[in-house]
C-alpha cells in the first residue's frame, strides 16, 4: 500500500510546470530581466520564447506550445484566442537624424508589417503628411535595418521608437512625437494554455511595481 | 568441360547478338571484328548482362539460372577494371585465395603485392587482373582482348603469361580478340561471330 | 546563455543532424542514381525542394507537420536543420554513386561478392570523396540554418536558440559587440570544420 503511494506521488506532476513565454523580440532584454527576478523570487521556471510578433503569432496559431503572449501589436495579439488580455506596455514614435520636414531620405521598418512602421504610418496619414512623405520613404525590414540606413549615411532620418533610438550609435533623436496613435504592447493568457495558472501569476508580475520599473528603465512606458 | 551457349539472344544498342556455339577446347577464341557484340556476349556469359532468350550451361549446371556472383566465372575486362582504391594484395584476394602462392608465382607478381594499382605498368595490370580471376578457382575463365592497349615487346610477354596460365592451370579459357596472330599463338578452337549481325 | 554555450549547442546540433541524416540520404541517392521508375521525378523534385523554397515557408510546413511535443524543443532544431540540409547530401551521393564506373562492380559481382558487399566495398568507397563534399556543405548548412528553425524551433535562449538566431538577436537589440564575438566564434568553428573536412578527405584520396 505504501509502495503504490509512493508511485502515485512520484507519478503527479511536482508544480515544476514551466509557464511558457512567447515575447516580442524588442522585449527581448526587458523581459528577460524580469523573468531572472521572478524566477528568483519565486523558484518557478519562466521559458521564453522571442521572435517577431508576426511569427510568435503564427507559431501560436499552429499549435506551438505557449502559455502567455507579449505581443509589439494589437494585430497580432488579436490573431490568436486569448483569455485574459491586457495593456502592458506603450512607446513613443521619435524622429532621428534630421527633422522629418528636412529630410530627403527616410527611413522606417516595413509600414505593412512591422509594429513600429505600421504606427509610424498611422500617425502620417492622421497627421496628413503621407503624401507629402510617402515618396521619400526607405522601408527596411526592421527597425534596425532603419537605424543602420540612418548611421550609414543612406537616409537623413528614421521614424523608430524611443526604445531603439536608445541603440543608435551616432544617430541622435532630432523630435519626439508625442501625438502619435496609441501604441499598445498587448499581453494576454493564452486560452490553449497548458498552464494557465502560471501565466497569469506572471502576467500579474509583470503588471507590478518592480516589473514596471525594469520595462521603464529600458526605455518603455508603463500601462 | 563443355560450354554450351543455345540459342542465345542479346539484345544491344543497334541489333541483337544470336549465338549458338558447342565449347570444350582448352582455350576457346572468340573471333570477330570490332561492334560485333564479342564483350557482350563475354558480359552475358558472366551474368552481367540480362538475355532475351536462351540458355548458357557449362557441364550440367544451368548457367543463366544463375546470378552472377553465384556462376563462378573469372573475368578479365578489356578496362582491366583494377579496384583503384584497394592495393594488388587487397584486388587478387578480393574473391578469394585459392592456390594464391602458385598463382602469383607463375604471374611474377610477388613484388607488386602492396603497390596501389594506379602505379603499375599496362603489362602489370593484366597479370593482376588475372590472378585477381584466378584467386576464385573459377570453373571458366573470360578474358577480353587481354593484349589490347600494349605496345608490341609487351604483348609477347603478356602472351607467354597467358599461355602459361592456360598449362599451369586447369581452367578453360573464353578468349576475345580480332587479331589472328593471337589465335595462332593460343587459341584451341574458334568461334567466329558473324559480320552482317542479324538486325531487330 | 554564454557564447561557448551556444556555440556547442549549435554544433551539436548540427553534427546530430548531418549524422541522422546520412543513411537515408545515401540510400535515398542510391536509389536515385540508379535506373528509372516510377515517381522518380516526383522525388526529385521533393528533395530539391528546401533549396528553392524560402526556409521560412520551409518552417511552417514544418510546424504544421511537426508534433505539438516536439516543437519548440533541440529535437525540431535538428528536423529543421535536416530538412534543410538534406538536399546537400543527396545530391552530392548521387552524383558520387553515378560516377563510379560500373564496371568496378559488375566485376566484384563475378568474384562472388553479393549486393551489399559490393556495396559497401567497391561503391561507396569509390563515392566517398564526392559524398564527403556533400556531407561538409550539409553540416554548414545545418550550422548557419534561421529561417527554418525560428518557426518550428522557436528563438528560447538555453534551449534552441542557435548561433545563427543569436546573432540575428544581438545585432536586432544593437548589441553589436556582443554580436560580433559570436560572429567571430561562429568563423573560427566554420574554418575548423572545413580544415578538419579538407583533412580527411584528403587522405581518402
Amino acid at each position: 500500500m505504501r509502495r503504490l503511494l509512493l508511485i502515485l506521488l512520484l507519478a503527479l506532476p511536482i508544480s515544476a510546470a514551466e509557464v511558457r513565454v512567447s515575447a516580442a523580440a524588442s522585449l527581448t532584454d526587458a523581459v528577460t530581466e524580469i523573468a531572472d527576478r521572478y524566477e528568483a523570487r519565486t523558484g518557478e521556471t519562466i521559458v521564453l520564447n522571442f521572435g517577431a510578433s508576426s511569427i510568435l503569432a503564427t507559431q501560436i496559431v499552429n499549435g506551438a506550445p505557449a502559455d502567455l503572449f507579449i505581443s509589439a501589436d494589437e494585430v497580432q495579439m488579436n490573431r490568436v484566442a486569448t483569455v485574459s488580455r491586457v495593456a502592458l506596455l506603450s512607446n513613443r514614435l521619435v524622429v532621428v537624424g534630421v527633422p522629418l520636414l528636412k529630410a530627403r531620405r527616410i527611413a522606417i521598418a516595413n509600414p505593412e508589417a512591422v509594429p513600429a512602421g505600421v504606427y509610424a504610418k498611422q500617425w502620417m496619414k492622421q497627421r496628413g503628411l503621407w503624401t507629402v512623405l510617402a515618396p521619400k520613404l526607405i522601408p527596411t525590414e526592421n527597425v534596425r535595418g532603419a537605424l543602420a540606413a540612418v548611421e550609414a549615411g543612406n537616409a537623413d532620418a528614421a521614424i523608430v521608437y524611443a526604445t531603439d533610438a536608445r541603440i543608435a550609435r551616432r544617430a541622435r533623436v532630432a523630435e519626439v512625437i508625442n501625438d502619435g496613435p496609441p501604441i499598445v504592447y498587448p499581453a494576454a493568457v493564452l486560452r490553449d494554455a497548458e498552464n494557465a495558472a502560471g501565466a497569469q501569476r506572471f502576467l500579474d508580475f509583470l503588471r507590478s511595481h518592480d516589473a514596471g520599473a525594469i520595462f521603464r528603465r529600458y526605455g518603455f512606458l508603463v500601462k | 568441360m563443355t560450354l554450351v551457349i543455345d540459342d542465345l539472344v542479346v539484345p544491344l544498342a543497334h541489333f541483337d547478338l544470336q549465338v549458338t556455339a558447342t565449347m570444350g577446347a582448352r582455350v576457346t577464341a572468340i573471333f570477330g571484328p570490332s561492334g560485333a557484340g564479342k564483350t557482350s556476349l563475354l558480359d552475358a556469359i558472366a551474368g552481367l548482362r540480362a538475355l532475351k532468350s536462351g540458355r548458357i550451361t557449362f557441364d550440367d549446371v544451368v548457367l543463366s539460372d544463375l546470378p552472377a556472383r553465384a556462376r563462378r566465372i573469372g573475368y578479365v575486362p578489356q578496362e582491366t577494371a583494377l579496384f583503384p582504391h584497394l592495393s594488388v594484395a587487397r584486388n587478387i584476394r578480393y574473391g578469394g585465395r585459392h592456390h594464391e602462392h602458385h598463382v602469383v608465382e607463375v604471374l611474377e607478381i610477388e613484388h607488386l603485392l602492396d603497390r596501389g594499382v594506379t602505379a603499375l605498368s599496362g603489362g602489370e595490370q593484366k597479370r593482376v587482373a588475372l590472378a585477381r580471376a584466378l584467386l576464385t578457382a573459377p570453373r571458366l575463365l573470360l578474358l577480353d582482348e587481354p593484349l589490347s592497349g600494349l605496345d608490341w615487346p609487351l604483348r609477347d610477354r603478356v602472351m607467354q603469361f597467358l599461355q602459361r596460365v592456360r598449362d599451369d592451370f586447369n581452367v578453360p579459357m573464353l578468349y576475345v580478340t580480332h587479331d589472328e596472330e593471337e589465335l595462332a599463338a593460343i587459341a584451341d578452337e574458334v568461334v567466329k561471330l558473324p559480320i552482317q549481325p542479324h538486325s531487330k | 546563455m554564454t557564447d561557448a554555450a551556444i556555440i556547442w549547442f549549435t554544433v551539436r546540433m548540427a553534427a546530430l543532424a548531418t549524422g541522422l541524416l546520412i543513411p537515408p540520404a545515401l540510400a535515398l541517392a542510391l536509389l536515385l542514381a540508379r535506373g528509372t521508375w516510377r515517381g522518380k521525378s516526383v522525388i526529385e523534385t521533393l528533395v530539391a525542394l528546401p533549396l528553392v523554397m524560402p526556409p521560412v515557408a520551409t518552417g511552417l510546413i514544418l510546424l504544421k507537420l511537426v508534433p505539438h511535443s516536439v516543437v519548440f524543443t533541440w529535437r525540431a532544431v535538428v528536423i529543421a536543420m535536416m530538412v534543410m540540409s538534406s538536399p546537400f547530401i543527396v545530391r552530392a551521393a548521387r552524383v558520387a554513386f553515378e560516377n563510379v564506373n560500373p564496371r568496378y562492380e559488375q566485376i566484384a559481382r563475378t568474384l562472388g561478392a553479393h549486393e551489399p558487399r559490393v556495396f559497401f566495398t567497391i561503391t561507396l568507397p569509390l563515392a566517398l570523396r564526392g559524398i564527403a563534399g556533400g556531407v561538409v556543405l550539409g553540416f554548414a548548412r545545418a550550422l548557419g540554418e534561421f529561417g527554418a528553425t525560428i518557426l518550428v524551433a522557436g528563438n528560447i535562449p538555453g534551449r534552441t536558440t542557435t548561433l545563427a538566431v543569436a546573432i540575428y538577436d544581438r545585432v536586432q537589440l544593437g548589441h553589436d559587440s556582443a554580436a560580433w564575438h559570436l560572429v567571430a566564434a561562429g568563423v573560427i568553428v566554420a574554418f575548423v570544420a572545413i580544415l578538419l573536412s579538407e583533412k580527411s578527405t584528403r587522405r581518402r584520396a
